[in-house]
């Protein structure tokens, strides 16, 4: 699943469209899905965008192989970026606590890069000695430290679009979701690499099979816990080795166990026959 | 572990992490320079990114990215019992880099470390210091390379460089360099020690192609070669041994074809060791890399997983009846 918190709807229309989401709940926060893609808006601020992840994550039950990604404006220190360029960040800084947060940038993109520093109110010009990062918001670092509970940092990021120079420009709702529109090319083709970087970490075997057949097992033989955990391991250690089960298992899963000793002795063959 | 991909990989080192303190060390420029187009990223600590919770270290051996820093304190540590010290009481290693640029599916850094990113400590001087102060105790024989293969980094950071010129003259310290590594060049350039002991782990051709992504054994043995014809000395480890179906045949074969072209009496001692990992470090090792070395059922020993004790016996003493066609007896060593 890809989780999206973005602060307002104007940043979140673009993707709103693109992907087809529906509004799916309205109540604290508003959420929007396809069910692939949720999307969470958490209004301003590093805590309500805390709060928001950790809404969004705990209740879709995010998993390791979720990404969780912070989309939204920002204001940028100084000219080595334009407005409207697009930033992916690989630092994250919390400018009360100073904490730092940094996502693991391992697939290939088409974003620039910057250190991102989160304040709790709008930052402008005269405080520019006082920022480290290169860019400014008021979500990412919230986003990150939540979302850093749930996800490993090659799925977490904060991709951010240059929209002023601190200088405090009156913020034209229309101009946000045109220049998010502009770069949705981009952020799709980040997001499909993630995918396929999480589905590069496959397992070498179908594990429900696996599941499937050691639960006949048990059953059979009234396998114990650590009986059951075991045969679980040398089934996908075989399976590795000769790439599938072997057949003789299967008489195995007529057989009834009627005694403590029986079940060893069954316990024991099929060992015999899993191991290297 | 070969495994396809339809994404792209950042490149190795394309992001690396400099903490504040040492930005202007020498080490630090040198390193830096060498990769102008990498993005530097300023931290306080390297643990900040090396130590963060929920990494998947076989994600980030995809584009493996390097963290300068700064060791503050404990620069050697005595050898841990799983590694062989070959009779020497004063066994001590030390941690220059943390990870290696290899990757072999049951190295103990997989199990070690929480991340996959290469930290070098870039004050050697540090090091160094700590060394003269324990050499005035007692003498010191010191392994460089062990949580990473040193030799295998020359390149980047020349740390081995580095450490030839601060032994020469030490006669109470014993230099033990680990490395898979090939380089050529560098055995002609550099002037061999007497108390510098290169120390090679070698294993069967088919064993490399499955488990790991090194050099070869043909260019490891080339190095080899090289190294010895111009007067280092070179020690090989046959370790760790792993387990295939037709292990006989399989190092059989090896054990011939390393004494075929590497002349024994050139050798200076061997060791021999079975795979084995600390408890722990296969705990979390197993959680991450789901493959034929971590399915394996192990013996747990008391602090380490091995191969079931009859299997162990097997295999050493097969290698050992092998390889003492070749290497007088006395200068083998098991674990």
């Amino acid at each position: 699943m890809i989780f999206f918190v973005i602060s307002f709807y104007q940043e979140a229309k673009p993707l709103i469209e693109h992907f087809k989401l529906q509004k799916i709940l309205s109540s604290k926060f508003e959420i929007f899905s396809n069910n692939q893609i949720f999307l969470i808006l958490t209004r301003e601020g590093i805590i309500r965008s805390s709060i928001g992840t950790t809404f969004l994550l705990t209740r879709f039950s995010a998993q390791e192989k979720d990404m969780a990604i912070n989309l939204g404006i920002c204001g940028a220190k100084n000219r080595n970026f334009q407005k409207g360029d697009i930033i992916l960040c690989h630092k994250i800084i919390n400018h009360y606590t100073k904490k730092a947060f940094y996502p693991d940038i391992i697939v290939n993109h088409d974003m620039k890069e910057g250190v991102l520093e989160s304040f709790m109110i709008p930052v402008k010009k005269d405080i520019k000695e006082e920022i480290e990062g290169d860019i400014v918001d008021m979500e990412g670092a919230g986003f990150f430290e939540s979302a850093s509970f749930f996800l490993p940092p090659h799925n977490i990021h904060c991709i951010k679009i240059v929209y002023d120079f601190l200088d405090y420009e009156k913020i034209k709702k229309e101009e946000i979701s045109n220049l998010i529109y502009h770069h949705i090319p981009k952020i799709e083709k980040f997001i499909y690499s993630l995918l396929e970087l999480n589905k590069y970490e496959k397992l070498p075997f179908e594990e429900e099979n696996i599941k499937d057949m050691v639960e006949k097992l048990k059953e059979s033989l009234n396998l114990t816990f650590s009986m059951t955990h075991e045969l679980e391991k040398y089934l996908k250690g075989y399976i590795i080795r000769k790439g599938n089960i072997p057949k003789e298992i299967f008489d195995f899963i007529n057989i009834k166990a009627n005694s403590k000793k029986e079940r060893k002795e069954y316990f024991e063959r099929i060992k015999k026959l899993l191991s290297p | 572990m070969k495994e396809l991909k339809s994404f792209s990989p950042l490149r190795t080192f394309s992001h690396i992490y400099v903490e504040k303190e040492i930005l202007s060390h020498p080490i630090t420029e040198k390193i830096l320079n060498r990769f102008p187009k990498s993005i530097i990223i300023e931290i306080d600590s390297y643990k900040e990114v090396f130590s963060r919770s929920n990494q998947n270290y076989k994600v980030q051996e995809l584009s493996k990215k390097l963290i300068l820093a700064k060791k503050r304190k404990e620069f050697i540590y005595p050898g841990p019992p799983l590694c062989p010290n070959f009779g020497q009481y004063y066994f001590y290693y030390t941690t220059l880099i943390l990870n290696c640029i290899f990757s072999c599916d049951y190295c103990f850094l997989k199990g070690m470390y929480p991340s996959a990113h290469i930290v070098v400590f870039v004050n050697i001087e540090d090091y160094f210091k700590e060394i003269d102060e324990i050499l005035k105790d007692h003498p010191l024989y010191l392994s460089i390379s062990y949580n990473t293969d040193l030799l295998a980094l020359e390149n980047i950071v020349p740390f081995f460089s580095m450490f030839l010129n601060y032994a020469e003259n030490k006669k109470d310290l014993i230099i033990e360099v680990r490395t898979k590594s090939c380089n050529l060049k560098i055995w002609e350039e550099l002037k061999p020690r007497d108390n510098v002991i290169l120390s090679w782990t070698l294993l069967p051709d088919e064993i490399i192609k499955k488990y790991e992504k090194t050099p070869s054994l043909d260019l490891r043995i080339k190095a080899i070669k090289k190294a010895i014809d111009h007067h280092w000395i070179v020690r090989l480890n046959f370790d760790p041994l792993i387990y295939v179906e037709d292990y006989k045949e399989v190092y059989k074969r090896f054990v011939e074809k390393v004494f075929q072209e590497i002349d024994p009496s050139k050798i200076y001692d061997l060791s021999i060791g079975v795979f084995r990992i600390p408890k722990d470090y296969f705990k979390r090792m197993k959680k991450i890399f789901i493959n034929e070395v971590t399915l394996f059922p192990y013996e747990e020993g008391d602090n380490a997983y091995t191969y079931p004790h009859e299997l162990k016996k097997e295999l050493i003493n097969f290698l050992i009846e092998n390889v003492s066609l070749y290497i007088p007896k006395e200068k083998i060593f098991t674990i």
